[in-house]
């Protein structure tokens, strides 16, 4: 641990101090009298986040002659260095983007106290992407989870948000105990709460024996981990809590938490349970790499096969990000691929967090137009609103991986570092999958633009900073697929690099 | 004096209660009375090996104790949250019990 | 360090619990009678008949300032560990301290402006 750098420290968490900030001009703008002051809630949420992603990039981690050096601060609880970067990027953004998304949904968008709690959400997803010590990883997740079970249940006149809400909450809370009793063993084997130091006191020979117990913690943490990404298992919250909880929040939901998700688990997998480290002969490495890879397999095949019959386009949505879910496990059970595998991660995260907001983003206007979130009312929306249209195909096929969308790229380095890292077979099965689950998008794109309905001649409103989510969230995801891929996944992997140095 | 492994078979077996009343009960609040059980058998877990795993031997090392302080207070926003939402279900369906609340099913 | 033989302990303990907690399900469902009557299933009140509903309701309100009242209270544990260590820290450590502060004296003046500590 380097000596206490008073400027360095402050600014390795510049985004949470601006989001501390943030947080409390919003809550003195949401209790103001003036309807005039309260209407701007929302725009200063969310242009205030999306400001704010600014600050990772210009106070960005540098060598040990920089400013801000790469490493430990705040006595080792935070790592900041360029995946934390990359992932605080992401997340930021996403809030903004929910905010604005969720400006123009009844029974949300007027209530201050929606905005607050978002931006605390955020606030402990940025934590998570750069946590390096037990209790700040503990607090983190916990940061991200009590605001998302509130959000879950913000509607409070719907029975269904609440439904939402208490499944998330009871599931989630049961997740996070099971995750931190294994944390709380990571401490007891070392007496120490930095996760830097664990693989360290682990591999010592006094240790050499204790294979079942440490296997144990790892299991226990893995459960906290496959909650929150929704991995099968672990994922029957998962569509229950997506249709009910109000659209803007299953989209942060199912986009923020777990790109969140996954950069702890990255971060926490390579740097607890290393390569290096092997008790009674056995390297943990390879539990945990045959681990995600199951998890992978079964998150994909489940998820797209049970989404082949949904009717609901938020269960559909849900489904799906199950299965997205999946792909992504396939780039961390990748890791012997060293960074190819963390930066593969990261690019798809990247893809996905924008690819999942603009679909999300139409199913908001369509179901605030309409009342409807069933996928055969979607039929002629391309006579009614094209542009929307458009945007949603696009936001589909990247989700199913169909070039010049990001998608593509996205399974594209995913599956190269499953087969560098000698899991062909699993590249294969993701393969697979992703023909299979082309079926359903293409199914919705077809309603969307074959089938007929009688309210052709009803277009679909779009209020002014629609249009602007929708074009950002388009235009990024068509220029991930394309010019900006190599950019993304170059900076992903300095931020992999990080983690192994 | 006591050693270290009665502690963790303590904490074991709370957590394998509140695991059990988490799984068994229908209650919501049973429930969240469960998952109480288990923070506080982690916290049992935290406060033993603190007193007696610490590598450096010193009265420095703290971890184990803040670490205690930082899982209650977040057990006690969990608990706050949780709550809330309870409420919110009981007041649109007159009822806590977890099975019941079965609109969206899977 | 912990030796292994300190972990061998919940193992064992998981196993035990499994075991005798199956057994004695299994036990009781075999060998038990089960006749409720009326007065067995009674609610226990010094042999007196029961009066009114065992789980009185109180007013919702109590409810409210219960969790403001948590919340408000688990805070001050922070303020243990950060008086252990205030002389070392000094200055910094004070400034923080108030930052926290007022931190949370805003979202006391929130929920005061938001009514929530009014009484009706």
């Amino acid at each position: 641990m380097s000596e206490f750098d008073t400027l360095a420290s402050y600014l390795s968490v510049a985004p949470e101090i601006g989001l501390t900030i943030l947080l409390l001009i919003v809550l003195a703008f949401s209790v103001a009298r003036r309807e005039v002051e309260r209407a701007a809630v929302p725009y200063i949420a969310g242009f205030g986040m999306i400001a704010l992603a600014a600050l990772p990039l210009i106070f960005a981690p540098g060598d040990a002659n920089s400013t801000i050096p790469e490493g430990l601060y705040w006595g080792g609880m935070i790592r900041y260095d360029v995946l934390a970067q990359v992932f605080r990027v992401m997340i930021l953004l996403a809030g903004g983007i929910t905010a604005l998304m969720a400006s123009g949904v009844r029974g949300v968008g007027r209530r201050g106290e929606f905005y607050i709690v978002i931006i605390v959400a955020t606030l402990g997803m940025s934590l998570m992407s750069a946590s390096a010590d037990l209790v700040m990883v503990f607090v983190a997740l916990e940061t991200t989870s009590i605001p998302l079970y509130i959000l879950a249940a913000f509607k409070r006149d719907d029975t269904r948000s609440a439904e939402s809400g208490i499944k998330y909450f009871l599931f989630g809370s049961f997740a996070s105990a099971i995750m931190l009793y294994g944390l709380s063993l990571l401490y007891g084997f070392t007496g120490q709460t930095n996760i830097y130091q664990l693989a360290a006191f682990m591999g010592s020979d006094a240790f050499a024996n204790n294979l079942v117990p440490v296997l144990a913690s790892m299991v226990l943490v893995v459960v906290g981990f496959g909650f929150k990404v929704s991995a099968v298992p672990f994922h029957f919250w998962t569509p229950d809590v997506y249709e009910g909880a109000p659209t803007p929040v299953t989209g942060y939901v199912s986009v923020a938490s777990k790109a969140a998700s996954f950069a702890l688990l990255v971060r926490f997998f390579v740097a607890v349970y290393p390569e290096t480290l092997a008790l009674s002969g056995e390297s943990l490495q390879n539990f945990w790499i045959q681990l995600m890879a199951v998890f992978a397999v079964l998150s994909m095949t489940l998820g797209n096969v049970l989404a082949l019959s949904q009717k609901n386009i938020k269960r559909l949505l849900a489904y799906s990000s199950i299965a997205q879910a999946g792909y992504t496990l396939i780039g961390v059970a990748a890791i012997q691929s060293q960074e190819l595998s963390i930066a593969s991660v990261g690019f798809y995260m990247f893809m996905y967090t924008f690819t999942n907001l603009a679909a999300f983003t139409v199913v908001i206007l369509f179901s605030e137009a309409t009342g409807s979130e069933t996928i055969a009312d979607l039929a002629g929306l391309n006579r009614r609103s094209p542009w929307l249209a458009l945007a949603m195909t696009i936001a589909l096929l990247s989700l199913a991986g169909i070039p010049p969308t990001a998608g593509f790229f996205g399974k594209f380095f995913v599956f190269n570092a499953a087969v560098r890292s000698g899991l062909t077979w699993l590249a294969v099965v993701g393969v697979l999958n992703a023909i299979v689950a082309l079926y359903y998008y293409l199914v919705v794109i077809k309603v969307m633009y074959v089938d007929r309905s009688e309210d052709e001649d009803k277009p679909i409103p779009v209020g002014r900073q629609y249009v602007w989510v929708l074009w950002a969230t388009s235009l990024i995801v068509i220029v991930l697929g394309t010019v900006g891929a190599q950019t993304v996944y170059d900076w992903a992997a300095r931020g992999a690099m990080g983690l192994f140095t | 004096m006591v050693s270290l492994w009665v502690y963790l078979v303590l904490a074991a077996a709370l957590f394998s209660i509140g695991a059990f009343g988490v799984l068994a009960r229908r209650n919501a609040i049973a429930i969240l009375m469960g998952v109480e059980l288990m923070l506080n058998a982690v916290n049992i877990n935290l406060v033993a090996f603190w007193r007696f795993v610490r590598p450096d031997g010193g009265s420095e090392n703290m971890f184990g104790q803040v670490f205690t302080v930082f899982v209650f207070v977040v057990a006690a926003a969990e608990v706050a949250v949780g709550l809330a939402i309870i409420i919110s279900v009981y007041r649109s369906k007159r009822s806590v019990i977890a099975e019941e609340v079965d609109l969206l099913k899977w | 360090m912990v030796a292994l033989s300190e972990f061998a302990p919940i193992g064992a303990m998981l196993l035990l619990a499994i075991v005798v907690g199956l057994l004695l399900l299994f036990i009781s469902r075999i060998l038990g009678p089960n006749k409720p009557t009326e007065r067995k299933s009674a609610p226990y009140e010094s042999g007196m008949k029961p009066i009114g509903p065992g789980t009185r309701r109180l007013p919702v309100r109590f409810y409210l300032i219960a969790v403001l009242f948590i919340l408000f209270d688990i805070e001050v544990i922070f303020f243990l560990p950060w008086a252990v260590v205030f002389r070392k820290l000094g200055l910094f450590a004070l400034v923080e301290m108030f930052i926290f502060i007022i931190i949370l004296l805003v979202g006391y003046f929130y929920a005061w402006r938001k009514g929530a500590l009014e009484w009706e």
